[in-house]
This record gives structure tokens, sequence and C-alpha cells, in this order.
């Protein structure tokens, strides 16, 4: 049975990396090989790069390369709520580091303090991500033609030819349509945060 | 209004295809909307999840890289044999490559148009790709000529749809030898490249993140 203590206010990661943390509960569980290191975040570590990137092939090639990085140099006598903070630590370097390379800017990035509470504190299995939630409070407050251009072409996965079809509209109709929802989205978004 | 690259950004995400983006860096209204197209893309039900290949292709790779085999490595190309075979290949796609009759080195006699000769072993450049952490990825052999001759095959890298190869001299520079298209894991790339191959250094393979996945000195 795992044996739980409360910590104080830092989390050492298992090789360099320090991060300053709020008091909580860390799992005194280790875990015994790299495999098991493995097979506990794998999932979790997908769905939160997937959510960041939103096509599988990139989200498989940057898990890839954050076990790849940070197994190599990984401590296993350390907790498992360290080496979740180190995986995260290095999903963000390496997500950081994706999108300098293909965009030149930060186009997403993860926010340690949101996924943390999925990814590294013990007992948690969902979805490291409140993305589908959140897509649907801006959803609900956007205006009819708007969202539905948006629910047709993300969440349905339609073309604009097709999007243009079902909502009666010309292709370039449906394109503009398109990019002002987007940019409305994106400030419902921030008001949704604020 | 959006761009043409902006939109096709766009497509690329709804389509669930890894985006593109070329020449210089988006505008910060751009930005917003890429970054807002992305969060409802994550959010479409039932995408999120890894697919079930990948997770055990992963493992598997992280176990020959984590979990090396005890005693003697495989190591191809460094066996004569696979060494033969893979010469044995390279010269057969050179002769398929330059469509031309080509001399069989043990019977020489009756040959009578020889416009590329077949490769020597002493004259080709040959090397295995190995990851950080040893595992074989395959081998390259580069065939000195007018024009030169690369081929390659690439094992067990199955995450990766394709992997690029680039070649890197001796002077620092370095010249892209192709993309080679992985089914299951395995692929083949044989083609035609313009450089001097006594001046190789080494070659490297490079998921299509722009990850290197190994590399092989070329003897």
């Amino acid at each position: 049975m795992a044996v739980q203590k409360i910590t104080g206010t830092r989390v050492q990661g298992p090789t360099t990396a320090t991060r300053e943390s709020h008091l909580r509960v860390l799992d005194d569980d280790t875990y015994a090989d790299w495999e098991s290191v493995y097979q506990d975040n794998i999932d979790r570590l997908y769905r939160l790069i997937y959510s960041k990137v939103g096509n599988r092939a990139d989200a498989e090639d940057l898990t890839s390369e954050v076990f790849r990085t940070a197994l190599r140099p990984l401590r296993l006598d350390v907790s498992k709520g360290e080496v979740r903070s180190y995986l995260l630590a290095t999903a963000q370097t390496v997500l950081a580091s994706h999108w300098r390379r293909t965009l030149g800017v930060s186009l997403t990035s993860i926010d340690a303090e949101t996924a943390r509470d999925a990814l590294i504190e013990p007992g948690r299995s969902d979805v490291p991500s409140d993305a589908p939630q959140r897509v649907q409070q801006i959803l609900a407050a956007m205006p009819e033609r708007y969202r539905r251009v948006l629910e047709l072409r993300f969440l349905e996965g339609c073309t604009v030819k097709e999007a243009a079809q079902a909502m009666r509209v010309s292709v370039s109709n449906a394109k503009v349509l398109q990019h002002r929802a987007l940019r409305m989205a994106a400030k419902i978004g921030e008001e949704v945060d604020a | 209004m959006t761009t043409r690259r902006v939109s096709a950004f766009l497509d690329a995400i709804a389509a669930g295809r890894r985006p593109r983006w070329r020449h210089g860096e988006p505008e910060p209204d751009d930005v917003t909307v890429m970054r807002t197209a992305i969060e409802l893309r994550a959010a479409r039900p039932g995408d999120s999840s890894p697919n079930e290949d990948f997770v055990v292709a992963l493992h598997r790779q992280l176990a020959d890289e984590f979990n090396p085999p005890q005693g003697a490595e495989i190591r191809s190309l460094r066996s004569h044999r696979g060494r033969t075979l893979l010469v044995a290949a390279a010269a057969a796609v050179a002769l398929v490559g330059g469509a031309v009759a080509v001399t069989d080195a043990a019977n020489r006699h009756g040959v009578t148009s020889v416009a590329f000769p077949a490769p020597h072993d002493h004259v080709l450049r040959t090397g295995t790709f190995e990851a950080p952490g040893g595992r074989v990825l395959g081998q390259i052999v580069v065939y000195p000529g007018h024009p030169g001759w690369v081929f390659m095959n690439v094992n067990a890298v199955s995450s990766y749809g394709s992997v690029m190869c680039k070649l890197h001299l001796t002077n620092g520079s370095v010249v892209a030898a192709g993309t080679v298209s992985l089914h299951d894991g395995m692929g083949q790339l044989s083609k035609a490249v313009s450089v001097d191959a006594r001046r190789l250094r080494d070659a490297t393979l490079y998921s299509p993140s722009g990850t290197a996945l190994g590399s092989a000195p070329l003897a």
C-alpha cells in the first residue's frame, strides 16, 4: 500500500530540474523501471501534447521525443510525482522547441499549473486538458452561423467546400465566416479565461 | 483576410494533418486564429487518445534503446555477409536507376556495353545508422560516380511515416539525400546524388519534425 507524505515547498526534479511548488501531497511510490514510467504516463502525456498541436503526427513525434529525452538521464529513486514533474518539464521544452523550429513563434504552450493537476498529482487519471469543456463554453457564446462553421470544420472534420454546402453559402463566403468565427472564438476564449 | 498560408494551415488542422508553414513568422492576428483552430480541433470527440499501434511501437523502440540485448549485437553491416548483401542491393539499385548494362564482377566475358560500372567494395562509402543508445536503424551505401548514388534501408522507426536523410560533408556543409517512406517501420531509398563521396563524413536520419534519430559514420 502506498504511503503518502506531506512534502514542503519544493519538488526536486529527477535530474537537475527543480520546480517551486505549493504544499501538496506526494505519492511515496516510486517506479520500478522505465517501462512502468512509460506505461503510467504515455496516455496522459500524449493527450496533453495532442491538445497543444491538434494533429496525431506531431503529437506522436513530440511524445516520442519527450520520452527519449527524459528517460535517458532519469533516476528512478525519486517519487512518481517527481518523475511526472520532470516529464512535464521536458514536454514544455519539447513543445516550445517544436514551435520555434516550425513557426518561429510559440503558438501554444503547456501551462505548468494547469497541466500539473492531471499529470502529476497522484490519483488523477482524467484527460490533462479542459479543452472540450472550454470549447463548448466558447461555442455556446457565439452566434449561430459562426458556431456552425466552426463545428463543421473543426469538430466534424468537413472540408471548406463541404461546410459551405452544409451552410448553403459559397466557398469563399465559408472561408470568411470561418476566419471571423475563429477571431471571435479567440476573443471569447480570452473572456472565459479572465 | 486570411492569407493563403494561414488557410493552408487551418485546412491541415481541420483535417487532422500535420500543418506546414513556410517563409517567416505568422502575424500576431494569425497566431491567435491558428491557436484557436488547434484548440477546437483538439476538442474533437474521440481523437485525443493515442493510437494503440503508436503506443506499442514506441514502447518497442524505447525497449531497444534502454534494454540493449545481452551478448553480441546484430550489426549487419559490420558483418561481411551483411555488407555484401547491402552492396549487392546498392549495385542492383544503381543498375535499375541508371538503366544501363552492367558487368557481373564474376563473369566479365561477353559484355558489350558498360555505361555504368558496377559498384566495387573499395569505392563505396558505407555506414550503419545507429540511435544514440546503439540500436541499429539501418544501413547506407554511397556509390561515388557521375552521378553518385545513395542507397539506404531503414528499419524500426515505425512511429514515423517517413524519415529524412542528410549527408554531412567534412567541410561542414549538409546535403539532403532524400526522404524514406516507411511501411510498418521499414523503408528503402535509392537516389542519385551530386556529391563528392570522398568528402562525406556521416549521414543522419531525422524525423519529420526534425529530430535526429540516428547517425551513420561513413567508412
